[in-house]
């Protein structure tokens, strides 16, 4: 994930370029929750972020999670979301294994 | 109970659901038929005996969802009302997990909306439920919610 600022500001720009900073809530549920080792996370971004790259962080951290990526359905801010959405600050994203509610 | 504007009940419970109470919400003078489903734990999965389940929600998105079959149940059929509750935690066989009550004036379309109302709950809203057997524990088999492919070009350029 590219960690430098996405524009360059002006040449005699006063202060240095500052890339926004996204911070997002992460939450997983089920066999997520268990192999993630947490429910909840709060992360931080220097640069446009999607769904797709925020799980692969985690399964970069979590290699069990990688085996369970095509089981996996996300959302953004409680809606079925698809995996090249790209996150703002203060979005709340959930991975979530297969429902068995009923 | 919380309710909406068609006195309509969505709910997230952690004690046992009161099924009577929620058919007599759902039940008006102008009605003919109340249609309920209870569904209950099974003592057994796959053929292997069930001790209990435990049940976890993403609670506000599956509020969210069951409003939203909700409404889609007063778009589809003629009804009147609809009470949807699901239980979370610790269950033992025969305790009501998941309880929904569909009324309407006639009959016919309280049977296909409590239908349309349990088979859209079971894909779409995130509740899962861990089954604990005498030498361990699995997470149920479940259904994967249908989700976008891919992000609507309208929706990204916003």
């Amino acid at each position: 994930m590219p960690l430098a600022p996405s524009r360059i500001t002006g040449y005699n720009a006063p202060v240095p370029p500052v890339s926004q900073t996204i911070r997002v809530k992460v939450l997983f549920f089920g066999r997520l929750k268990e192999l993630s080792g947490h429910a909840e996370d709060s992360i931080e971004f220097a640069d446009a972020t999607t769904i797709e790259e925020l799980f692969a962080l985690y399964a970069a951290r979590h290699p069990e999670l990688a085996k369970f990526r095509s089981s996996v359905v996300a959302s953004r801010n409680q809606e079925f979301a698809a995996w090249d959405t790209r996150l703002r600050s203060g979005d709340e994203v959930a991975f979530l294994p297969p429902v068995s509610g009923g | 109970m919380a309710t909406l504007p068609h006195n309509d009940i969505y709910q997230l419970v952690r004690e046992p659901i009161d099924m009577a109470a929620l058919a007599r919400h759902v039940r008006a003078p102008e009605d003919g038929a109340i249609v309920p489903f209870d569904g209950f734990v099974r003592n057994q999965s796959h053929n292997r005996p069930t001790l209990y389940l435990d049940y976890e929600a993403y609670e506000s998105m599956a509020l969210a969802k069951m409003r939203e079959i909700g409404a889609q149940l007063h778009e589809k059929y003629r009804i009147h009302r609809v009470a949807i509750v699901h239980r979370l935690g610790r269950l033992e066989i025969g305790e009501t997990s998941v309880f929904i009550a569909v009324s309407a004036p006639h009959r016919a379309a309280a049977f296909d909306a409590c239908r349309f109302a349990i088979d859209t709950l079971k894909r779409t809203v995130p509740v899962w439920k861990k089954e604990y057997f005498e030498d361990g524990a699995v997470w149920a088999d479940g259904e994967l919610p249908p989700a976008p492919a891919v992000t609507p070009r309208a929706k990204t350029a916003s």
